[in-house]
């Protein structure tokens, strides 16, 4: 790559992180949280059929169709079992249900699969942290989930001032 | 006196009446059938870009039942048409009541071998994906092996109704249990004959014999049998009585299974439920009611087609159905279903799906009880698992003489086991070269020495950060010169594959060559209690001796429980439960277990990744390369095993999507005379490639954590610019080199990082980034 090239690559990404965060009242980086429509047309044909399942499943659960969404989850698992996106999916899907053992357990297959694909981690970042602050709230650890909700917010006001990752806000 | 007698006999048959109307009620009212459980594969998922030739789309939609139609415009559930870049399909709907799927018809666009879009019809609306059914693998039978599906009287289509009353009682509606008309009828005809040719029997005399008596034909046998007649039809109604005769009838096999019941029937002939039977189809399970095996379709099909246009013209001489129907029904030619092989490749998995269920679901309840239970297996990579095992087995005892035996149940065996490591679901199981011979299995059952394939993890162990600082990186150098360790059982001295010392090698080579000494020291040094802490946080279960041997495999390990290690490593460190079992549901629709997915983090991603890239030089250039030499392509990391004096054969191999585990040797254990790469290897190979069609899918990603330098392979130094050779390796942050190469500089200016050496470094460092 060119010195012109890749000075080019980094305008362009800066451009894109400030476009995307902005600094909140904490000091917190804002972002603007990933919503996984966004990465309906990533990778190769399997992934992005598997996407598409997880975005059925997000309409499922927002219709309270659960069973059909827990099963579109388990489907795009099926064929795509490296995609992150599902057991984020599900993640939210049981902390909805007030299940946190299955929502920590999806949380950390998810966080792997995200950081090893190298998915923008600022733009998940609330969603990792609300999820898992909620789970341990539900699991009786309000001091730890406080402080994981509280970053969540001021990461993503809007998606996380209410505590609660919804179907559509995650789709 | 002949009052009394008269008495005494009435009292008699009296009693003898109420004991038969006991007997009637209590199966009447009782639960009258057993049904027994059957397990299903997982659907199969059609999407855009599928290779519909490597899932083998045609094979699947015939085994299911699908019928391949002519350019129809309307296209029944259950048919499909194959055009020219475009497959029609009506997909039939798959009732599961947390998870239905509506019946649909849907357009496959293809270009080549794969699918372009997938379109609903009439609306033309694009569809991401859609599931094909679940296919059946098998059932719990009870003693009997009657197998059925329970249909009520509003499953059964009239014209099913029709045909069986058509040609087997056609006063049903109007006589009370017993046709007098039509016994004198028989009486004639088998006078004529002058044997016994036909039968006179209604279906309730059919139904009562069936399920309270002997099909011997005495007088005896037929007074009981008509007296109870009278008995049901006294006591229930006639579309009571038809139902539990529509369950009951006996309809021919499955192979060693008895197919009872209309339900049964339509699957069994046709591979479709009861309701989508055409007028044709009905009048052929009628016809064969009077003799299941001699009028099959698959034994004698003319015989089977000139009984079924007879049951279409009682239909018509019955007014039971119009000229036109007719017409339709005796023009549509004998087609039944594909006979699909009785599914003994998939009966280890059955079994292990029995072990795996809550102790409430016994054999009773299972074979009573018309479960449901919807299982992790792929149909499709089973039938390649259980292929690829027996073949593979069959070419190296014509290869190698002293692996052949005479003695069916003393051959050469093997075990075959395929899991999505993310999920840890099964998808595929073989645990033995044939089921019906021995019932034993070696995926599950077995616990056979694991050898070299337990290696991995001395290394993880090694590489693992314990206090401040791993004992190991991938740059270092290991001792391969001559060892003695002192045991409670004399002094152990470890010998090399090859009977030959390597002196000094690098860790990848140690591992990439399997060499037992360098590996036994390197335990020595993280300590063996280690190693088997590495190992049984990974997933292995069964007792590891803490003896110096146990780094290069003495302990005996069952094939599931290396897949499971191994899948761990496969997901990151992430280790997963192993899955059977997607969900149970009861006759009544009612969902009664569903499986939890669990994982658990074990191990640190960054270890997770040096162990497996070490297991992929193992792939790329260790003595697992062969499986590259049929042109297989993409990420694989994998490990042979070889125990001593070859008594088992072991190799395990995985993708980012796929680990699978293949063990090969005798029950009664004794040398094969070959390595693992002679004899497991060929065996996964052949089955991975069949998977992938070739092309591995997908990449061993890098996890934060870890960093990717190039160091001179000669001394392990990060390669400067000058370094005569170099290659790409990977570190745990903060545990790279400090030595450098060229190393002249290192020596020019004395011990230690030079100011040079630093400037070197950071121009590296930038160039790097």
């Amino acid at each position: 790559m060119t010195r012109r090239r890749r000075l080019l690559v980094t305008a362009l990404g800066l451009a894109l992180t400030l476009g995307c965060a902005v600094r909140g009242p904490g000091g917190a980086l804002r972002t603007s949280p990933l919503r996984i429509s966004e990465m309906a047309d990533e990778g190769d044909v399997t992934r992005r059929a598997s996407t598409r399942l997880v975005l059925s499943g997000l309409v499922s659960d927002a219709q309270g169709s659960s069973s059909l969404a827990l099963s579109q989850y388990e489907r795009a698992i099926q064929i795509d079992p490296p995609n992150a996106f599902a057991y984020l999916a599900l993640a939210r899907h049981y902390a909805d249900r007030s299940d946190p053992e299955r929502t920590l357990e999806y949380l950390a297959q998810a966080e792997l699969l995200l950081e090893s694909q190298g998915v923008s981690f600022p733009r998940v970042e609330p969603h990792l942290s609300g999820l898992r602050g909620s789970a341990l709230h539900t699991a009786g650890r309000p001091d730890e989930a406080e402080l994981l909700l509280d970053h969540a917010r001021a990461l993503a006001p809007s998606v996380w001032g209410d505590g609660r990752l919804s179907p559509e806000e995650l789709r | 006196m002949v009052v009394v007698a008269a008495f005494a006999g009435g009292f008699a048959v009296g009693g003898w009446v109420i004991g038969l109307d006991r007997i009637v009620t209590a199966r009447f009212e009782g639960p009258r059938f057993r049904v027994p459980s059957r397990v299903f594969s997982a659907p199969a998922i059609l999407y855009p870009g599928l290779d519909w030739r490597l899932v083998g789309l045609r094979g699947t939609l015939k085994r299911l039942g699908y019928r391949e139609a002519k350019g129809s415009r309307e296209l029944p559930p259950g048919q499909y048409v194959w055009g020219a870049g475009r497959v029609r399909v009506h997909l039939r709907a798959f009732e599961h009541p947390s998870r239905p799927e509506p019946a649909r018809d849907v357009v496959l666009r293809v270009r080549g071998d794969l699918i372009e879009e997938i379109r609903a019809l009439p609306s033309g609306r694009e569809l991401g994906a859609v599931l094909l059914e679940p296919e059946q693998l098998g059932a719990y039978y009870g003693v009997d092996h009657e197998q059925r599906e329970l249909v009520t009287l509003e499953d059964v289509p009239r014209h099913l109704v029709d045909a069986v009353l058509a040609v087997e009682d056609q006063r049903f509606e109007s006589h009370s249990g017993i046709d007098f008309k039509r016994i004198g009828g028989a009486a004639l005809a088998n006078l004529r004959a002058g044997s016994i040719r036909q039968g006179g029997s209604t279906l309730t005399q059919q139904l009562v014999k069936n399920f309270f008596l002997t099909p011997e034909r005495t007088l005896w046998r037929k007074s009981q049998e008509a007296v109870m007649a009278l008995i049901v039809e006294l006591r229930y109604a006639k579309p009571a009585i038809l139902q539990a005769y529509f369950n009951e009838i006996y309809l021919g096999q499955r192979g060693a299974a008895a197919v009872h019941g209309v339900g049964e029937a339509a699957r069994l002939y046709f591979g479709k439920g009861v309701h989508d039977l055409s007028v044709a189809e009905s009048a052929l399970i009628a016809a064969i009611i009077q003799s299941p095996n001699g009028i099959s379709p698959y034994r004698d099909p003319e015989r089977a087609l000139a009984r079924r246009n007879l049951v279409i013209d009682l239909m018509r001489a019955q007014r039971r159905i119009g000229d036109a129907a007719h017409a339709r029904a005796q023009a549509e030619p004998l087609r039944v279903a594909p006979v699909t092989p009785d599914p003994g490749n998939a009966r280890y998995f059955l079994d292990l799906v029995r072990r795996r269920l809550p102790e409430v679901y016994d054999q009773e309840l299972l074979s009573s009880e018309g479960l449901h239970i919807y299982s992790t297996l792929d149909r499709r990579l089973q039938r390649l698992a259980a292929a690829s095992l027996r073949e593979g087995l069959a070419g190296l005892e014509e290869r190698f003489p002293q692996l052949r035996t005479d003695d069916p149940a003393r051959s050469l065996q093997g075990c075959l086991i395929a899991m999505r490591p993310q999920t840890g679901e099964l998808l595929a199981m073989v645990g033995g070269r044939d089921y019906g011979v021995s019932q034993f299995d070696r995926c599950t059952q077995a616990r056979r020495q694991v050898g070299s394939v337990f290696k991995p993890f001395v290394y993880i162990a090694a590489l693992e950060p314990a206090g401040d600082a791993p004992t190991i990186t991938l740059a270092d150098f290991l001792d391969d010169s001559p060892l003695e360790v002192d045991t409670p059982s004399g002094p152990w001295r470890p010998q090399n594959y090859d009977g030959e010392f390597h002196g000094s090698v690098p860790v990848r080579e140690a591992l990439e060559r399997s060499l037992n000494v360098a590996t036994a020291r390197l335990a020595q040094e993280v300590g063996v209690a280690r190693v088997a802490g590495v190992a049984r946080r990974l997933g292995v279960e069964s007792y590891l001796p803490l003896v110096p041997s146990l780094a290069l495999g003495s302990a005996d390990v069952s094939p599931l429980e290396i897949a499971r290690a191994y899948a761990t490593l496969a997901s990151g460190g992430i280790r997963p439960e192993t899955q059977v079992i997607e969900d149970l549901v009861d006759v009544d629709g009612q969902t009664l277990e569903r499986r939890r997915l669990r994982f658990e983090r074990v191990l640190d991603p960054a270890t997770s990744f040096l162990a497996t890239s070490l297991l992929a030089g193992v792939a790329d250039h260790g003595t697992a390369a062969r499986v590259r030499s049929t042109g297989l392509r993409g990420p694989i990391a994998a490990k042979t095993g070889t125990t001593d004096e070859e008594r088992d054969l072991w190799f395990v191999g995985f993708t980012p999507e796929l680990v699978a585990v293949v063990w090969i040797g005798f029950d009664d254990p004794r040398s094969m005379g070959i390595p693992s790469s002679v004899g497991a290897l060929p065996i996964w190979r052949r089955f991975v490639e069949q998977v992938t069609g070739g092309d591995v899918r997908g990449q061993f990603l890098t996890p934060p954590g870890v960093e990717r330098v190039e160091i001179d392979p000669a001394t392990g130094a990060l390669a400067l610019d000058g370094c005569p050779e170099r290659r790409v390796e990977y570190f745990l942050a903060g545990t790279l080199p400090s030595a450098v190469c060229p190393s002249e500089r290192v020596a020019d200016e004395g011990e230690g990082r030079s100011r040079a050496t630093r400037r070197d470094f950071f121009d590296w460092l930038r160039k790097r980034l």
